[in-house]
């Protein structure tokens, strides 16, 4: 294919593309519509919803390099420590959900203590190992956290109020539905954002060749640090989101393989080098799982996951989005932004 | 006030003295060839200027101020740069981004890219002459082309001192006589130029002065010609027996 | 109470270091992790299960089915994992943290998330010697464990495949000069790999509960002693198995048994931390 103006040449590859992401959110914006009052594909599509945003968030620290297999180290601090406060305390979900996004960056600094000086598979390793530690704490601090009984009658999202106008969220499924969308576009705007600035060079330049992103002057340790607190914190975030959505949660299953693996897969198979790949497996990849496999394999559906990695790994690495769109990786636009 | 200058630099991995008291100052505006035959220290040299490497002892000076013990990226903010043996490009990246990443750090830092640093990126490709490349991904590059944008990248944090790392290995003569020109291009535009070029033909070429290492220790420094002819020299890179037969033709 | 605890963590720790050998073995030569490890431990276990429910075989009887099961999928993984490309260690990561889910499924497919146990009578018997007392369940622990570890430094220090093997843990290229067929030592590590997740299978299956996703600890458990040797002699291993063993027990003895899984993790992180360029960092000085 040849290119005579390099600016004009990823236009021919962008149309399709983008036509392809219109539809998918035009599909989920009127959801509700086209699933005709059946509450069980909102509530499939919420958390599918929610695995993409985990997915995202896990692919910020991915694009500094930094493969991490205990994501739901992260995700179940968040929800925890959300579902602990508003639960104690009394206080409104929508002031314990940034709480838990802290809580979950102090834990990544805990990371960072073990983890800073490894790299590739070590690092996952590690990440494997670490994520034990609030998984077993939570488990066996009855006092604090109610151990393995784990939390139940957590406060739903309160609904809100703008004027006259009045959004119930918690207390509906389409209400949780489009809180969770408008969450998702939120952080992919976040992610797109971040992606596309200096940050995402230099992080980008780390993964590719740490020294010599050094040599041009990228405070590695830095940025690799940085990466690290935005991706848990957003990922404490959603735990939150999550804690308050079921309104029940317990340590095997907030700080299990669920949401360390689903992150790790959903990216690699979308694609851990674009934007938007890691999102869009999931929303492909667990309605296909809770709609198709689950009925017909109650137990033992989620072999899918392990499937699909396996599968990405040996024939499609970077990905399915990342093979379509070859060549136009997260990348700044020729035309830079001002 | 020169603006490198090595004092007493010596470097020793265990049991190994990689490099034994560099003396050498480097001259603003200079394009200096670092020779030497494999495992000279050469890169070690480099490696310590950069901050990759403490050194065992000594000092490095530039502009006038200690960078002995500085890390990598400091190293860069005061004004130096390089290029590595093995070029690392940025391979799932764009060649124009990686030029790009030169800019990031080089003088106001910005949080999106600017157009100036994506002008001046286009500008340097022009200059390697990789702007037909500009939407490849650096992967997918041949040796010489990754060569290129390795120092077009370099280039791209405006460098005081840059320093080449055997940027012409592998190169057919053809390439090396256009990365003659392209060091010389970099000259022009004020960047002062330290080589390390083993097989010389880039630095014969284009050098003002030599410095040549053997075994960790300088052995001979000056201009071209008369470092080629130094005893010393010839003894290093072709053994004794060469060194001999040039002496009796010398008689 | 301490030789309680001395012989439980050398019991332990000598079963872990038989966990952990097969993991370490196939490390040192493909440089390939195995995250399926604990997976296909429990898997192992399971089918001596099912030969032991189903047809009534005797413990013993139903190590051979066990270690051909496990030889069918190691070699299966073999032939996946030399189709990855490098990065060899991180790739080999997730195609075995994919084939690790998978496992767990299937067997929560094939067995349901109910707790197994193989369950021999003998075993919870005690021996009481002066001193101390142990379990038959302990000491048959100790003791295959212990044969099969000196079976394999036998395999490995006196025979010439043996030799073969050392040579291409310690260096990939030379062996490959020397002659030796690097891609068929791969395949040898595996099988020797599924032969030691084999036994070890059963074994645990007697002495602990059979669920599909115990695998995890037991992967945790080889990696954590496996970075402890380095690239090192069994003796290593070994030291590292009854390290592990030890602190584990005595963690059970202070704080409680649900601690224990802890044990694994932070011992890990620490040698991590300590050594962050893993277990070949050393050997590139």
């Amino acid at each position: 294919m040849t290119r005579e103006q390099p600016t004009s040449a990823p236009m021919k590859h962008l149309p399709l593309a983008h036509m392809v992401l219109l539809l998918g959110l035009a599909i989920l914006l009127a959801l509700p519509l086209l699933s005709g009052g059946n509450d069980y594909i909102l509530q499939v599509f919420t958390h599918a919803l929610l695995l993409a945003i985990l997915a995202l968030a896990w692919n910020i620290l991915a694009i500094s390099g930094s493969i991490s297999l205990g994501h739901a180290a992260f995700f179940g601090v968040g929800a925890y420590t959300s579902g602990l406060l508003s639960l104690e305390s009394g206080v409104s979900p929508w002031a314990t959900i940034p709480l838990a996004g802290f809580a979950a960056a102090v834990i990544a600094l805990g990371v960072w203590l073990f983890c800073r000086r490894l790299r590739g598979a070590y690092f996952a390793l590690a990440t494997l190992a670490f994520v034990e530690i609030p998984r077993v704490l939570t488990d066996n601090w009855d006092g604090l956290t109610r151990g393995s009984l784990g939390l139940v009658g957590l406060p739903g999202l309160p609904a809100l109020r703008f004027g006259s106008h009045y959004f119930d969220i918690g207390a509906s499924s389409v209400g949780s539905y489009y809180f969770v969308l408008v969450y998702g576009l939120l952080l992919l705007a976040i992610v797109t954002l971040i992606l596309r600035s200096n940050l995402g060079l230099a992080l980008q330049a780390i993964r590719e060749e740490e020294t010599a992103a050094a040599s041009l002057g990228i405070q590695v340790q830095g940025y690799r640090l940085l990466a690290l607190l935005l991706s848990a914190s957003l990922s404490g975030i959603t735990g939150a989101c999550y804690a308050h959505l079921v309104r029940y949660i317990e340590p095997g299953m907030v700080y299990g393989l669920h949401f360390s693996a689903t992150p790790v897969i959903f990216a690699i198979c979308g694609g851990r080098f674009t934007i938007v790949g890691p999102a869009l497996a999931a929303l492909l990849l667990y309605p296909l799982d809770q709609f198709v496999f689950h009925p017909l394999l109650p137990a033992g559906h989620e072999f899918l996951y392990g499937a699909v990695i396996i599968l990405a790994i040996l024939f499609l690495p970077s990905g399915f989005w990342g093979q379509l769109r070859k060549g136009q990786f997260v990348s700044i636009k020729t035309g830079s932004i001002e | 006030m020169s603006l490198l200058r090595l004092e007493a630099l010596s470097k020793r991995f265990g049991e190994h003295w990689a490099l034994k008291e560099i003396d050498f100052d480097l001259e603003e505006g200079e394009i200096v060839g670092l020779v030497g035959p494999n495992g000279a220290g050469k890169t070690t040299l480099f490696n310590l200027i950069t901050g990759r490497h403490k050194p065992s002892s000594g000092r490095v000076w530039f502009e006038g101020k200690d960078i002995t013990f500085y890390r990598p990226h400091e190293i860069q903010r005061y004004g130096i740069s390089r290029t590595f043996q093995s070029s690392r490009p940025f391979a799932r990246m764009r060649v124009l981004e990686n030029v790009v990443v030169g800019r990031i750090f080089s003088g106001k830092f910005h949080l999106f890219p600017h157009t100036e640093d994506t002008n001046m990126a286009r500008q340097l490709l022009e200059l390697v002459g990789l702007a037909h490349k500009e939407d490849a991904l650096a992967g997918e590059l041949t040796l010489s082309e990754r060569r290129r944008l390795d120092l077009a990248r370099a280039l791209a944090t405006e460098p005081k001192l840059l320093l080449l790392d055997e940027v012409v290995a592998g190169f057919s003569p053809l390439a090396v006589k256009q990365a003659a020109e392209l060091v010389q291009r970099a000259r022009e535009r004020g960047v002062t130029l330290f080589i390390v070029d083993h097989f010389m033909s880039l630095s014969l070429t284009v050098s003002d002065r030599l410095l040549a290492l053997d075994h960790g220790e300088k052995i001979a420094e000056g201009k071209p010609q008369e470092v080629m002819r130094n005893r010393k020299v010839i003894r290093a890179y072709l053994g004794t027996r060469h060194d001999d037969e040039a002496q009796s033709a010398e008689r | 109470m301490w030789t309680t605890v001395l012989v439980s963590g050398i019991t332990l720790g000598s079963f872990y270091t038989l966990v952990a050998l097969g993991f370490a073995l196939i490390f040192g030569v493909t440089h390939t992790f195995n995250l399926a490890h604990g997976e296909l431990i429990v898997f192992a276990g399971y089918v001596a299960y099912w030969m032991w429910k189903t047809y009534g075989v005797s413990l013993l009887l139903t190590f051979p089915a066990a270690i051909l099961a496990t030889l069918v999928l190691c070699l299966i993984l073999q032939r996946l994992f030399s189709r990855l490309r490098e990065p060899m260690e991180m790739n080999s990561i997730v195609l075995s943290f994919g084939l690790a889910i998978l496992l767990q499924n299937g067997m929560l497919f094939f067995f349901s998330g109910d707790y197994r146990l193989i369950r021999v009578p003998l075993l919870n018997q005690r021996i009481h010697l002066p001193g101390l007392s142990l379990s038959y369940g302990q000491f048959t622990l100790l003791t295959i464990s212990l044969l099969v570890l000196a079976l394999t430094y036998v395999l490995l220090h006196h025979t010439y495949l043996g030799k073969a093997l050392r040579a291409t843990i310690q260096d990939r290229e030379s062996a490959a000069l020397a002659g030796i067929n690097v891609r068929g030592m791969g395949i040898l590590a595996f099988a020797i790999g599924a032969v030691l997740i084999g036994l070890a299978g059963p074994l645990f299956g007697s002495i602990h509960y059979l669920y599909p996703t115990a695998g995890l600890q037991a992967t945790l458990i080889a990696v954590t002693i496996t970075i402890f040797a380095g690239v090192g002699q069994i003796r290593t291993l070994i030291l590292g198995g009854w390290i592990l063993g030890f602190a584990e027990s005595c963690t059970v003895v202070l704080l409680g048994a649900s601690w224990r899984e802890l044990v694994s993790a932070i011992m890990l992180l620490t040698l991590l931390a300590l050594r962050p360029h893993g277990i070949l960092g050393r050997e590139e000085q």
